[in-house]
């Protein structure tokens, strides 16, 4: 869960966004992305699976971030559950 | 013959101190390595492991004065992927990366960050705090 939170003047609101719904939205541009991956792997000699290993760590490496940007009355918060 | 324990030995022989003496230093000396190495050994077991990298950034420049506060949690798991990824980077790129940190003060290679010593690195960050104080800002990095 994607939780994103503004706030100004006193005023604000908490949106909370499925992750699945996320990588929904960017599976097309993953599949339109891979191969052009793969062959730049291919080209500069990484291995192909290793780097989408550890792109996928990656992604599933960001639960528990937290962003949070405070100025007087107003309020950014990032969190990822 | 350890070199503390043949001190010892000469200053009995040359009779600076004496036998009881030299028997209780020898004693301290059998005793001080493995001493040390239990309470290190013991207290980092008992320490927990970090689970996330915090960044706290506290600054009076905002509109009038106002506090200006960052805050930023990083799990380190992102931070193991993140290093996993940095393997990954071919070695001429790898090479500037290298040079554009050093001319930047951070003279780090960053081949030498590698999966297999991944684990004790963070270990090594539990003990990690950064505290910047600069009149009105302030920076504190610490593991969680």
């Amino acid at each position: 869960m994607l939780t994103l939170k503004f706030r100004k003047q006193g005023r604000g609101f908490r949106l909370w966004i499925p992750l699945f719904l996320v990588w929904l939205l960017l599976l097309p541009i993953v599949i339109v992305l891979l191969p052009f991956v793969l062959l730049a792997c291919l080209f500069l000699g990484t291995k192909g699976f290793r780097a989408l290993a550890a792109g996928w760590q990656l992604l599933t490496g960001l639960r528990g971030t937290h962003v949070e940007f405070t100025e007087a009355a107003h309020c950014v918060a990032l969190h990822i559950w | 013959m350890s070199q503390e324990r043949r001190d010892i030995l000469e200053m009995l022989a040359a009779g600076k101190i004496t036998a009881e003496e030299a028997e209780r230093l020898i004693a301290a000396v059998e005793r001080t390595p493995v001493d040390a190495s239990t309470s290190v050994g013991v207290e980092s077991s008992n320490r927990p492991k970090p689970k996330y990298l915090r960044v706290v950034v506290t600054d009076v420049r905002g509109k009038e004065g106002s506090p200006v506060n960052v805050n930023v949690r990083v799990p380190m798991q992102l931070l193991r992927a993140g290093v996993r990824l940095a393997g990954l980077i071919p070695q001429p790129a790898m090479e500037k990366a290298n040079l554009a940190m050093g001319h930047r003060g951070v003279h780090i290679d960053l081949g030498n960050i590698k999966p297999e010593n991944l684990d004790e690195l963070v270990d090594q960050l539990n003990d990690l705090t950064v505290e910047m104080d600069e009149g009105k800002g302030k920076v504190r990095v610490f593991c969680e």
